[in-house]
């Protein structure tokens, strides 16, 4: 079996723009979900609103597509009221951080046994472009005309401070690793969160000079700096570019945790 | 087993020549009949997947076919018996 099973034929192509990072990261996390080897009728993805969360309707398991921002909170209740499924979350910068925002520290808090994959493209793309609590500071929306003035959030560092199990980002550049930080999410008993920053051509790389898909994801490949690298900026004394964002496994830990399988 | 495009899902957003190693896949130039550009491939017999998958009973590389974000590219049987004209590269 590849990936490709664990879509429904029918209902390709779907509906994200050219170039739009999403059947990506889809991708990579049913190629992850197919190694583990798990009967489709014991799999669940959920999902709020939003382009990202449109995923679970393209692919043939069960699934929730639930009102914005509750993916979580509708999957804990999946979780929590049977064990034995693999629950996955698809999710947003939006859906997860502004209006979900206060499920996914909890559920993180909780530890339940999830794995979220949060496609972040730094912007509201469903509904046009507004500014997101990801969207980079300087960086052009319809909410920010001038360039956004507040600090985003760090995703990955709050699911950490927040106790989830285990934390990674990569970017829809790192396919591979992204493939791989999926499996070890689905594995690893507790809150799993992945987050991979994709581009929106329509909202976000119109307004901020990518005219191309590919400048975008060369963007996002040339400002990713491995953790290791990071690791020994650090201990060497050396500054942190302030423009590059870490990728790489954030956190992996036994904290004791909610619904896992008996 | 031989590299193909489907044209019937392919949005013509050129991510697969960006990621290819081998760079087979080639911008294209006409659109087709839905009006897409649809990428153009370079000698896809270079491609190790198409040469060694079934060797390995695995998929090697597969980088442009995790990537795109159309789920249309993929592996298909070769006709068992194809004339090919070769040139030779010295
Ligand atoms: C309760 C509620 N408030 C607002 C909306 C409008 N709305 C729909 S999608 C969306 C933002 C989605 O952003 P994100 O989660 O980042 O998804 P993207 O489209 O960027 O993938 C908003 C605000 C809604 N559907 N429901
Ligand atoms: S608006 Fe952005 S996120 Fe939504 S489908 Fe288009 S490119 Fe993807
Ligand atoms: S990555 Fe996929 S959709 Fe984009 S041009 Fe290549 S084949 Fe077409
Ligand atoms: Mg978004």
């Amino acid at each position: 079996m590849t990936f490709d099973d664990w879509y429904r034929q029918d209902r390709l192509p779907h509906i994200f723009c050219a170039g739009c990072g999403n059947g990506t990261i889809i991708n990579c996390t049913l190629a992850a979900v197919d190694q583990m080897g798990w009967k489709k009728d014991d799999t669940v993805f959920v999902s709020g609103i939003g382009c990202s969360s449109r995923a679970p309707g393209y692919i043939v398991t069960d699934s929730l597509h639930t009102t914005h921002g509750r993916a979580i909170a509708f999957a804990t209740g999946v979780k929590m009221a049977n064990p034995d499924l693999n629950v996955v979350v698809f999710t947003g910068d939006g859906d997860l951080a502004a209006i979900g925002g206060n499920h996914f520290i909890h559920a993180c808090r909780r530890n339940i046994d999830l794995t979220v994959v949060c496609m972040n493209n730094q912007i509201y793309g469903m509904t046009g472009g507004q500014g997101s609590p990801t969207t980079p500071r300087g960086c052009f929306s319809t909410t920010t005309p001038t360039g956004c003035v507040e600090m985003p959030f760090d995703l990955c560092e709050l699911a950490i401070a927040a106790g989830a199990n285990y934390v990674s980002r990569w970017t829809s550049y790192h396919v591979k690793e992204l493939e791989k930080a999926v499996k070890v999410g689905l594995e690893t008993p507790g809150f799993s969160f992945i987050e991979a920053l994709v581009q929106c051509p329509t909202a976000f790389g119109r307004r901020n000079k990518f005219r191309q898909v590919a400048d975008h994801v060369e963007y996002l490949r040339a400002h990713s700096l491995l953790k290791a690298k990071r690791d020994r900026l650090i201990e060497a004394g050396e500054a942190v570019p302030d423009d590059m964002f870490v990728v790489g496994e954030l956190a992996r830990r036994k904290r004791p945790a909610l619904g896992v399988k008996p | 087993m031989i590299l193909a495009i489907d044209e019937t899902r392919c949005k013509g957003c050129n991510l697969c020549t960006k990621v290819c190693p081998y760079k087979i896949f080639k911008e294209g130039k006409k659109p087709n009949r839905r009006g897409i550009v649809v990428p153009e491939l370079d000698r896809p017999e270079r491609c190790t997947n198409c040469r060694l998958q079934q060797l390995y009973g695995r998929t090697l590389c597969g980088v442009c076919q995790l990537t795109c974000p159309d789920q249309a590219i993929n592996w298909i049987e070769e006709q068992p018996y194809e004339l090919k004209k070769v040139a030779i590269e010295y």
